[in-house]
């Protein structure tokens, strides 16, 4: 076991530049599907450096949350990287309760976001906007008992005690109620990333979108941030989710670090299948997966209760 | 094989052999003489199994998994003067040339579904085993389902497909319960098969579970308490008895309640004993009783339709049984004697409203005008029948409708006797308005034959005077046996 | 309690939750028709081996896997629905139900304590929700098929009911019991047949026309 600084900093750097990476993989997968090419790995890179270089258009109705929203929100994700990413691989990161802390800067960067886009006074941005809030209003129960559960298996409410109380023996005897929660996490991440099947990444047509209509007036900076943003918070939800699969196995210290960075890409590429392979849903119909997924976590706390006793 | 055995068996035998016999006659007709001739046979024989045992005691066989004592031989006989009653009734409601004539197919399978429905209520009379019981009740559903829609129309259908899944649900429930009450059994020194006879549960009733005991009541309460059409899982039965043919409403009405009925009852004595007398379990029955009353009368009054009319009055009179029973003692001997007495009048009632329906071609009340008029022998039955189903004197129903207040007041519940008084006189209002113009003035437009033969003649007369002859003077031998039913209920010895 | 065990259970109330988000008809049955086959191993994997449980097992496993799917599948095709019209409860809100449901019955359980022998497992709550998921099915849904397969869930649950409860119950009983669902499920499907022939669907939510 090296030393906590060293080991923190690699898995907070290793977030920090390699979340853009996790998109482009997942493009890459859907590009494979349909038998192209696909676009090099390292363009979300070059998209960001030329987004860098432009300059910023504002509208005149938007105000200065406009203008501060996209800051804020990478802010947002980079404080929970660093609170997040070295649990459970650097040892003593973490505090009691830091789970929740997590959920809710994910909420406040998902609220700025929604905030911005009313902001700018245009229809579609509203539209998306409560859009966007319908499947968080959903998807958060589902998050938040999945913690719950987590915490009450594990006995600790901060994200390195539970992965440090999951091990082999508690997969064992309540390992149904793991799994039950990986997969409800797994269609949360999809719904609050904005993936097939909840909304499609890549459509063009403003009326059918949820997220990308919601940054249509964000420009130059401003939208690598916002771009920079949304790939961490991929990071973010996907590191939660591999950690957790990856608690049984018993490593620590810099294999869980290149275990879990492994197990990121191949995230990227499940995600790439899913979308893939399944296809858009009607808007009325997408609160049905989320509200599997809160049944899902409900079953799953019942069962840890009735298991542990 | 004993001669008490063959006794216990025949009465069951006899139908399950001619359902599948029903299927052999050549004509419409031959079908339906053939339903009435072997249900008279059937009901011969039942008769003789009941004379056997109020003369000579508890009849029981196989170990006691069959077994006939005061009270299942009681409900034998009642089911078999129903059976007759509308047996005899059943070429001439689908007499050739009518607008219900069956064709011939149709009429073999009403026979072969009315023996099997006969078979399967037996079963539930002469078993002795929860589980076997549970079985013919959940049979008699399966069977009872397609008498409604024997003649399909969307009414009929939509009746039946409610009747179906409402009671099937229910019977489940039922079910449950029986395993609530075989559990409860777990700890008491009683062997594998004995978990389920009634001889073993009742001896044993101190040593039961309680709790679950308590669990397994109302779950069979509830689950056969739909099968009997009490409220609040009532929702069922007007359908279902307007919509079917006259004879199958006749039996649903004049026995099948009934019988749903008998499976609660049984069960009342077990549950008093282990729960220590408290009265809980009939505190339930009088709750149900009031409930069933009071929709009862609230349904009555808005009633347009005669033979929903009827129906509804069914479910007012399974509120008075229940009633009865569950305030005990005199009540239950009341009970008894309201069963027997409805179980005449019901019937007779349904059979005249159907060939009156049939001859107005209308179910509606307002199309069924001056009955007395156009038919002397079938105005007569509907309103006779009618006047005694609402408690008027000097016919029966009245004198056990009073019993059951006396009991109530004496007792010291006067709420349940307020009531129960307030929902039985707002039926007897709420009917009779509709009953006068229906049985007096003028005769309404007739489409179809109103003709009675003799042998019909002869058949409302006796119920008639039956009815009238309950109120007037209880035979002692009568009173004995309807009095050992009501101990059987009470927790005496069978 | 142990690990087989725990997994049927665990299957039997994910088929559920399959059950409550699903208006397909088709797919409804294959489910239906898992949590029979589900429900039948259960005593085997109890621990049971004696000849009259497994004779009891795989009667139950060829009825509710094999017979009553090819019944309800009949009925479906010959009234051409292939999915649910409009039910009465949407199915999201059932799933949430269906969850309300569950946590009221792992409730229920904590309250009856050690009444059922079988206590500490998940066996009785299981069992519950399962009766409950199959009556709230049989009144959200309005198509006739998918309240007979209400019904069959109802049935099931009782059936996971009777393994805590009562173990000692006569085998004649239980195969009357068999027998006894095989003609409902058989009369059934013959009703929607006929209904089908009558009304041109099987929209039960459409049989009004009988009031007051």
């Amino acid at each position: 076991m090296t030393a906590t600084p060293a080991l923190a900093a690699a898995s907070i750097l290793s977030g920090l530049l390699l979340a853009p990476l996790t998109p482009a993989v997942i493009a890459r997968t859907k590009a494979v599907f349909a038998g192209r090419r696909g676009a090099p790995l390292s363009q979300p890179y070059r998209d960001l450096a030329k987004l860098l270089r432009k300059g910023w258009v504002f509208s005149r109705t938007t105000t200065g949350l406009f203008r501060a929203a996209p800051v804020l929100v990478l802010a947002c994700g980079a404080a929970a990287l660093a609170m997040t990413a070295p649990a459970g691989i650097a040892p003593g990161w973490g505090f009691a309760g830091d789970m929740i802390l997590f959920a809710y800067l994910l909420g406040t960067a998902r609220f700025l976001t929604v905030a911005a886009a009313l902001d700018t006074g245009s229809s579609f941005e509203g539209m998306g906007a409560s859009r966007e809030v319908l499947y968080s209003a959903l998807a958060e129960p589902a998050l938040i008992t999945g913690l719950a559960v987590l915490a009450r298996i594990s006995g600790s409410s901060s994200l390195a005690g539970i992965y440090a109380g999951l091990g082999a023996d508690v997969w064992m005897s309540a390992g149904a109620a793991v799994l039950l929660v990986l997969v409800s996490f797994l269609i949360v991440l999809l719904a609050e990333n904005s993936r097939i099947p909840f909304d499609d990444p890549n459509t063009h047509l403003e009326l059918t979108m949820v997220h990308e209509v919601m940054v249509l007036d964000v420009s130059g900076p401003d939208l690598a941030a916002v771009e920079y943003g949304a790939s961490l918070r991929l990071w973010l939800f996907g590191t939660l989710a591999v950690r957790l699969a990856l608690t049984p196995s018993g490593l620590g210290g810099w294999e869980l670090l290149a275990a879990s960075i492994g197990g990121m890409l191949l995230l990227a590429v499940l995600v790439g299948t899913i979308e893939s392979v399944t296809a858009r849903l009607p808007l009325l119909r997408a609160p049905l997966p989320l509200a599997a997924a809160v049944a899902l976590t409900v079953l799953a706390y019942v069962l840890a209760a009735r298991f542990l006793g | 094989m004993t001669a008490g055995d063959a006794l216990l068996l025949l009465p069951a035998a006899l139908p399950a052999l001619l359902a599948p016999a029903s299927f052999l006659p050549r004509t419409a007709r031959g079908a339906l003489r053939l339903c009435s001739l072997g249900t008279a046979a059937t009901a011969a024989l039942m008769g003789a199994a009941s004379i056997a045992v109020f003369t000579g005691g508890t009849l029981s066989t196989a170990g006691g998994w069959l077994r006939l004592d005061a009270l299942s031989a009681f409900h034998v006989a009642v089911m078999a003067l129903v059976f007759a009653m509308s047996a005899a009734q059943v070429p001439g409601a689908f007499a050739e040339g009518t607008a219900d004539a069956l064709p011939r197919a149709a009429a073999r399978r009403f026979g072969g579904l009315w023996f099997g429905s006969l078979a399967a209520m037996l079963t539930v009379l002469i078993s002795g085993n929860l589980g076997i019981l549970w079985v013919g009740v959940e049979a008699t559903t399966l069977l009872t389902a397609f008498l409604i829609c024997v003649r399909a129309n969307p009414g009929s259908l939509e009746a039946m497909w409610k009747y179906l899944i409402v009671c099937s649900v229910g019977v489940a429930l039922a079910f449950t319960g029986t395993l609530l009450v075989a559990a409860s059994a777990a700890r008491a020194p009683l062997r594998g098969a004995g978990t389920l006879l009634w001889t073993g549960l009742a001896a044993s009733a101190g040593s039961l579970d309680p709790g679950l005991l308590r669990a397994g009541f109302v779950f069979l309460v509830i689950g056969y308490g739909t099968k009997a059409g009490l409220a609040p899982m009532h929702s069922w039965l007007p359908d279902a008895h307007s919509q079917a043919p006259a004879p199958v409403s006749a039996v649903f009405s004049g026995f099948l309640l009934n019988c749903a009925l008998y499976c609660i009852f049984r069960m009342l004595p077990i549950v008093e004993a282990a729960t220590g007398g408290s009265g809980w379990g009939s505190g339930i029955l009088v709750a149900l009783g009031l409930a069933s009353l009071v929709t009862s009368a609230v349904f009555i009054v808005l009633q347009k339709d005669l033979k929903r009319l009827l129906a509804y009055s069914s479910l007012e009179h399974m509120g008075i049984i229940t009633l009865g029973v569950g305030l005990g003692g005199a009540g239950a001997f009341a009970a008894m004697l309201h069963t027997l007495a409805h179980s005449i009048a019901k019937p007779t009632a349904f059979l005249s409203a159907g060939r009156l329906v049939a001859g107005f071609g209308s179910h509606e009340i307002r199309h069924v005008r001056g009955a007395l008029a156009a038919s002397p022998v079938w105005g007569a039955g509907l309103l006779v029948s009618l006047l005694a189903l609402l408690g008027a004197a000097p016919f029966a129903m009245f004198a056990t409708e009073l019993m059951i207040l006396r009991t109530a007041v004496g007792a010291g519940s006067t709420a349940v006797a307020a009531v129960f008084l307030a929902a039985a006189l707002t039926a007897f209002v709420g009917a009779l308005r509709l009953v006068i113009p229906m049985a007096w003035g003028p005769a309404g437009e007739t489409v179809g034959p109103l003709g009675a033969s003799a042998a019909d003649r002869v058949q409302v007369l006796l119920a008639l005077l039956a009815l009238l002859a309950l109120g007037l003077f209880l035979p002692a031998f009568l009173a004995g046996i309807l009095s050992r039913a009501a101990a059987v209920i009470a927790g005496g010895t069978p | 309690m142990n690990a087989p065990m725990e997994a049927l259970l665990v299957a039997l109330i994910l088929s559920d939750l399959a059950l409550l988000g699903s208006g397909r008809l088709g797919s409804c049955i294959r489910t239906v028709a898992l949590q029979g086959i589900l429900a039948g191993l259960l005593p085997l994997a109890e621990g049971g081996a004696g000849f009259q449980i497994l004779l009891l097992g795989a009667t139950v496993v060829v009825l509710k896997g094999f017979v009553f799917p090819r019944l309800l599948g009949r009925a479906m095709r010959e009234s051409a629905t292939s999915r649910e019209v409009q039910p009465l409860v949407g199915y999201a809100p059932s799933l949430l139900a269906g969850v309300a449901i569950l946590a009221g019955a792992f409730w229920l359980d904590g309250r009856m304590g050690g009444l059922l022998r079988s206590s500490g497992g998940i066996l009785v709550p299981v069992a519950f929700s399962m009766m409950f998921t199959g009556l709230f099915l049989v009144v959200a849904r309005r198509t006739a098929v998918n309240q007979v397969i209400g019904y069959l869930v109802l049935e099931n649950g009782i059936y996971a009911f009777s393994l805590a409860a009562a173990r000692e119950i006569p085998f004649l009983v239980e195969l009357g019991v068999l027998m006894d669902l095989f003609v409902a499920v058989f009369v059934m499907g013959i009703a929607i047949q006929r209904i089908n022939l009558e009304f041109d669907h099987i929209d039960s939510g459409r049989l009004t026309r009988l009031r007051g």
